[in-house]
């Protein structure tokens, strides 16, 4: 759920907006004045959600979750990368600090389950490494 | 004379082989030792005295009368480490798999009230497949006399236990009752109940390994402080815990002379901190910086990374330090982290170990896994071991301090004689963001734009009251400090904390949060 303050002609409207993926339960966005906006105006701040991905688990592969709630700032890496023990996955940018997730084994990247701008919550998959 | 003194030694040569020539070699074969290897291996060369040697077990259940064995799985005894005194008992699991039973728990219990007495160190080497089920009641009552003693020496003197064999059911409980454990990676597991129990009980197919490996209780569980891929490496590691401790609650660690200035000036410590506040960075460099030629001994450092726990030296003498890691969780407090501190505080205290904490924290962990999981009462643990301890306590606050997490960390007001600030230190109740967001709603709602006076504000909250002046102004940080000039302001202000004398009330105990 994001909130944003749309200023339209004038008339300011404190609007919630809350994406809808499959899977996902809907709660009913309250607004105080009128829900007239579906995309959010101020340009900065529109950044549309991605869709979520899937990941594929194989057995045996590394599962990097996302250790805290948050926003994918970056994605260091693509399907197919050979990395090491502690290179930088991705930037998990949560409780004001860029969060560097790292890979925890050396392998190779098979899945990428998030992609950038994306939310995530604690427990999401992100990367499967084999 | 000479026939009896010959006899003599032939009964300790044939104790000495404990199970036989045979199961040695099946030890050896799964790439561990023998009780006596290890003994050997830790003391001091030539150290060991043995005690017991000669004790049998009384069992008389099930044709054990007719089952020798020699020492009844365990060797006790005594010797010494870098020239302390340090009693010692490693389980014998070519001796009837190491079993506990009634005299092997007496031999463990004399060794443990040895050792209380004189005031020394005890290390428990563990490798037994559990109580020996032919002495029955016998054996439960010998666990249970060991954990008696665990518990009364706490606090008194360090116990170290090293797990280097299976562990299993009640006799987990004794190294859980000590201050540190030692596991090896694939040759040790610790576990209340085994694989095939939970197999049978809740469905759940799991290895051994997976279940209570070294892995396991030192990255999940956080049962065990330390992992080695050998068991060379373990003992060696004990010796250099051990170099660390005090004997006991009444003396001091040892001091070691150095040969790293205690002046040295580190200019690196100006640069190393990110401007930008949202940047992480890797606290351990900068403890690497202050402590005496670089050295930090980690306790628990595969668990809950977002706090680092470890004895450093500085001028020589042992300091624990209790530090936020900006690069794991944003160097949050959570229930884990409060857990792992907590404790680590609270051995220190025992053992009259200075504190040094280093903070670097935006707050408490959110998310309803850690306020159901209790966070409040865990956190309060580490509120609870700070106030209580009364070894000298110097707080660093290296940038960020919000928040109940600036206290959890040991500001003025839980009793630490000296707080530092480096100069781009944030002190508030919340970072700048939300504290604008609540203080200047209104500002920002009738802004004709909002995002920019959004920022404004937050950068206006920044310079007035997230730096370290205004706690300054109050007293509640004793000085603002050049980063550079770390270690030399640590050592004085250690030093001068020497001669520190505090007592809190007497009582029984207190009610720490559990």
């Amino acid at each position: 759920m994001r909130k944003f303050l749309i200023n339209v002609n004038g008339n300011k409207y404190e609007v919630e907006v809350e994406e809808i993926t499959e899977g996902k339960t809907v709660q009913n966005p309250s607004t105080t004045q009128a829900k007239p906006a579906t995309q959010p105006k101020p340009a900065s701040k529109a950044k549309t959600q991605p869709e979520e991905k899937e990941v594929v688990v194989t057995e045996g592969a590394e599962v990097v979750e996302a250790p805290m709630p948050g926003t994918i700032l970056s994605i260091n890496v693509k399907e197919g990368d050979e990395v090491k023990a502690g290179d930088v996955l991705l930037i998990l940018e949560a409780m004001k600090m860029e969060n560097e997730i790292l890979a925890p084994i050396d392998g190779k990247v098979t899945s990428i389950g998030t992609t950038k701008g994306a939310s995530v919550n604690t427990g999401d998959k992100l990367v499967v490494i084999e | 004379m000479k026939e009896k003194i010959e006899k003599l030694l032939e009964t300790k040569e044939k104790i000495k082989l404990g199970g036989g020539e045979k199961r040695i070699e099946k030890q050896h074969s799964k790439g561990k030792l023998t009780a006596r290897e290890r003994i050997e291996l830790l003391l001091d060369e030539g150290s060991f005295i043995e005690i017991d040697a000669f004790v049998k077990h009384r069992c008389t259940n099930f044709g054990m009368e007719k089952t020798e064995a020699p020492g009844d799985g365990v060797v006790t005894g005594y010797g010494t480490v870098d020239g302390r005194l340090i009693f010692v008992y490693a389980q014998d699991f070519t001796v009837l798999g190491g079993s506990l039973g009634e005299m092997h728990a007496a031999k463990i219990c004399k060794v443990q009230d040895m050792a209380l007495k004189m005031g020394a160190p005890i290390v428990g080497i563990n490798d037994s497949g559990g109580a020996r089920i032919q002495e029955g009641v016998d054996a439960l009552s010998g666990y249970g006399n060991i954990f008696y003693r665990n518990t009364i020496s706490s606090g008194v003197i360090p116990q170290i236990t090293a797990i280097m064999g299976p562990c299993a059911g009640g006799a987990v409980y004794s190294p859980a009752l000590t201050d540190f454990i030692f596991m090896v990676e694939n040759t040790s597991q610790m576990f209340i109940t085994g694989p095939q129990v939970i197999k049978t009980v809740t469905g759940e197919d799991v290895t051994q390994e997976e279940l209570g490996g070294a892995k396991t209780h030192n990255t999940i569980s956080g049962v065990a402080h330390f992992m080695d891929k050998t068991e060379e490496e373990a003992i060696k590691r004990i010796k250099t815990l051990l170099s660390y401790l005090p004997s006991n609650n009444l003396e001091v660690p040892p001091v070691y002379e150095t040969s790293d200035d205690i002046n040295r000036v580190e200019e690196k410590l100006n640069e190393i901190v990110p401007t930008n506040p949202n940047k992480p960075y890797d606290m351990k460099e900068i403890i690497q910086l202050l402590a005496d030629n670089g050295e930090l001994f980690e306790i628990q450092q595969h668990y809950a990374q977002n706090i680092i726990t470890g004895y450093i030296r500085l001028n020589g003498k042992t300091v624990g330090v209790v530090a936020n890691q900006p690069r794991i969780l944003a160097g949050c407090l959570d229930i884990n982290a409060s857990d792992k501190a907590a404790r680590f505080i609270r051995t220190c205290d025992a053992f009259n170990i200075p504190l040094l904490n280093l903070v670097d924290v935006p707050g408490f962990l959110p998310g309803t896994d850690q306020e159901y999981g209790g966070i409040i009462r865990h956190g309060a643990k580490m509120l609870y071991a700070y106030s209580e301890a009364t070894v000298p306590k110097v707080t660093l606050i290296i940038r960020k301090a919000y928040g109940g997490a600036y206290i959890a960390m040991c500001n003025k007001e839980l009793g630490a004689d000296q707080v530092f600030a480096w100069p781009n230190a944030e002190i508030a109740v919340m970072g700048p963001e939300g504290a604008a967001n609540i203080i200047f709603k209104h500002d920002i709602k009738e802004s004709e734009n909002p995002i920019e006076t959004r920022q404004q504000k937050i950068e206006e909250y920044r310079n007035t009251v997230a730096n370290p002046y205004i706690a300054a102004e109050r007293g509640y940080i004793d000085d603002v400090i050049v980063p550079s000039t770390t270690r030399p302001r640590l050592i004085s202000a250690f030093n001068m904390l020497e001669s520190k004398r505090e007592t809190n009330p007497s009582k029984k105990h207190g009610n720490l949060p559990v």
